[in-house]
């Protein structure tokens, strides 16, 4: 089943003098199950695609299909609460919220997702269970080092079970032994859970999970190639 | 019905409430400043409010239910004319009067030397039939009324100013007497009162056979109105008005002299701490825009955000309002106790006022911020 389809979409960042073509009639499919990987350097458009992906930004032309259904035709307040029942993120920075503890980040995003109060506090249980993470569970952000950060960044992203996964460079930020632990269970995590994860990624480490890679340079997407 | 549900607020919006909680630190900062803002202005308006009180404890005090002015005089503060002391008297012997005493009020030279200083001040100087005679100090501080003429009784501001203690002697226009009494209530912030027996200042100030003011005392039943008017119609040149109106006409003159000139001060310190206060909450609000970023990326809706902000906001302006207010209150007893020439009068509707505007200041400016969470990029939370 197609989670994401981007049908010939254009995006100009900036305005006047600095406005910037990021994204150049852009067209890609991610199918249930599929891990694929974003390729490109900085600025090639790679952090714009997934923000319109996720309809935080329109784009100027072209189309985008989320779960079944258009962004074009929701309201920005449909559209908000579609995406937090639909997507997962995972930022570079693990962004998680300071005030709160790991837990009740991970809890505030199922209840974000609409999940009535019992049942997210299942689910934030059980993906802390999943992703070996419990330990971590009563500490504050501030009490982590970056690779668990981003374990407990990657089980906010999955709490509510989305159909999609965007990562941002999700292991920019960390070393090769934490790279690889937080690629793996992203990857792994979400192919049980059924999600669709889409990652903009320069890091090697990522393509052993990958079913898909797909180049991107200065906003147009190359052809999408199997790894070898 | 879950607790949650029971408070009335979602887990959710707790959860919200919470991740959008400043720093301890940074709340401190915020309160503290809140309540440094808030301290200003309640101390501004209570010294305002104290000049304007300042004469009320003694033009009101008990056993002065009518005075007798001279001609045009309608307030106790600035007048040059004067009545003749025996028309007190005639006015003894009116129906309705249980007593009546004359005041003599002149400006007197107060000085005193101490060490190798000599130190002067020019006071209110009051004239009464001491110790017991109505026209007297309101209140004491300590010691006791003036029995002769070498005693006076000083107001506790004056005496601090000039460093006379009990028992020590001053000049008063050059005549030594002993200062038996420290009063309250005889600030008037410009000057303070000096008490003396009316022979004393008579002697002093050349006015023999003159009264400043005639006070006069009521017999029970007796009606101020009834009596009054019979004055006026037995002595048609003088003034009469009984004790509310003459403080009020009082409280009116205090404000024609320095009032406004307070008041300014005070609206320009009102204004200082209103901007202040709008500037930490304006700084508060920017400081989470990255947490806000964050949260509206992942789903949470702009107006409950709004909602939330403008509570974390209310919440440490009130707590620094409150704050400032309670240390106001300390400011004022310390101040009475170490350094009393500034009377400040604390009133319980100027300090809500006082909160109330900052309150409205802070959420005000911190709506501005929360309006444009709109246009808060959603994108920054993807910035490493």
């Amino acid at each position: 089943m197609t989670v994401l389809v981007l049908d010939g979409v254009s995006k100009t960042r900036g305005g006047g003098a600095h406005a910037t073509q990021a994204l150049r009639d852009a067209s890609l499919s991610v199918a249930q199950g599929e891990v694929v990987l974003l390729e490109g350097a900085s600025g090639a458009g790679k952090t714009t695609l997934l923000a319109v992906a996720a309809g935080l930004l329109t784009p100027d032309a072209g189309r985008v299909l989320l779960a079944g259904r258009s962004l074009a035709e929701l309201s920005p307040a449909e559209r908000r609460r579609h995406r937090a029942r639909v997507v997962g993120f995972v930022f570079q920075r693990s962004n998680l919220l300071e005030q709160l503890t790991v837990w009740e980040n991970v809890l505030l995003m199922a209840l974000l997702a609409g999940r009535p109060s019992g049942e997210a506090r299942r689910a934030t249980n059980e993906v802390f269970e999943q992703l070996d993470i419990g330990h971590l569970a009563p500490r504050g952000s501030g009490e982590l080092s970056g690779g668990e950060e981003q374990r407990v960044g990657v089980a906010r992203a999955l709490v509510h079970r989305p159909a999609l996964v965007l990562a941002d460079e999700p292991t920019g930020n960390l070393d090769g032994a934490s790279g690889g632990v937080v690629a793996e269970a992203l990857a792994t995590c979400a192919k049980a859970r059924g999600a669709a994860v889409l990652v903009a990624t320069h890091d090697a480490r990522l393509e052993p999970f990958a079913t898909r890679r797909v180049p991107i340079v200065d906003g147009r997407l190359g052809e999408g190639r199997s790894p070898q | 019905m879950t607790d949650d549900a029971a408070k009335g607020i979602s887990p959710g919006v707790q959860l919200l409430v919470k991740a959008v909680r400043n720093r301890p630190g940074r709340a401190w900062l915020a309160v503290g400043g809140v309540a440094t803002s808030s301290l200003l202005v309640i101390a501004l308006v209570a010294t305002l409010r104290g000049a304007a009180n300042s004469v009320v404890a003694y033009v009101g005090q008990d056993g002065a239910d009518l005075w007798i002015t001279p001609p045009g005089a309608d307030h106790f503060l600035r007048l040059s004319g004067v009545l003749p002391a025996v028309l007190t008297d005639s006015v003894r012997a009116l129906p309705g009067v249980a007593g009546a005493d004359f005041i003599l009020r002149a400006f007197v030279a107060v000085s005193w030397r101490r060490g190798g200083d000599r130190l002067r001040l020019t006071l209110y100087g009051v004239g009464y039939h001491a110790p017991d005679g109505v026209g007297g100090p309101p209140a004491f501080e300590s010691g006791r009324p003036p029995h002769t003429r070498r005693e006076v009784a000083l107001d506790r501001a004056a005496a601090r100013r000039l460093g006379v203690g009990l028992d020590d002697t001053v000049f008063v226009n050059g005549r030594a007497a002993r200062a038996v009494g420290l009063t309250k209530g005889t600030n008037l912030l410009v000057t303070q009162f000096i008490f003396a027996d009316a022979a004393a200042i008579e002697a002093t100030s050349g006015f023999a056979g003159r009264a400043s003011f005639i006070i006069v005392r009521l017999a029970p039943g007796a009606h101020s109105d009834t009596v009054a008017a019979l004055i006026r119609e037995r002595f048609p040149d003088v003034g009469v008005f009984d004790r509310a109106t003459f403080v009020a006409n009082s409280q009116r003159e205090t404000g024609v002299g320095y009032t406004p000139i307070l008041a300014f001060v005070d609206m320009l310190g009102v204004g200082a701490a209103a901007v202040l206060v709008a500037l930490l909450i304006h700084a508060l609000v920017e400081g989470r825009r990255t947490e806000l970023a964050v949260l509206l990326a992942l789903g949470a809706a702009p107006r409950t955000l709004a909602r939330v902000m403008i509570g974390e906001a209310t919440r440490l302006i009130v707590a620094g309002g409150v704050l400032g207010a309670v240390l106001a209150r300390l400011l004022a007893l310390v101040l009475d106790r170490v350094f009393p020439v500034i009377p400040l009068h604390f009133d319980l509707r100027d300090t809500m006022w006082a909160l109330a505007l900052l309150i409205a200041c802070g959420i005000l400016a911190s709506s501005i911020p929360i309006a444009r969470l709109g246009r808060v990029d959603a994108l920054e939370a993807f910035r490493p």
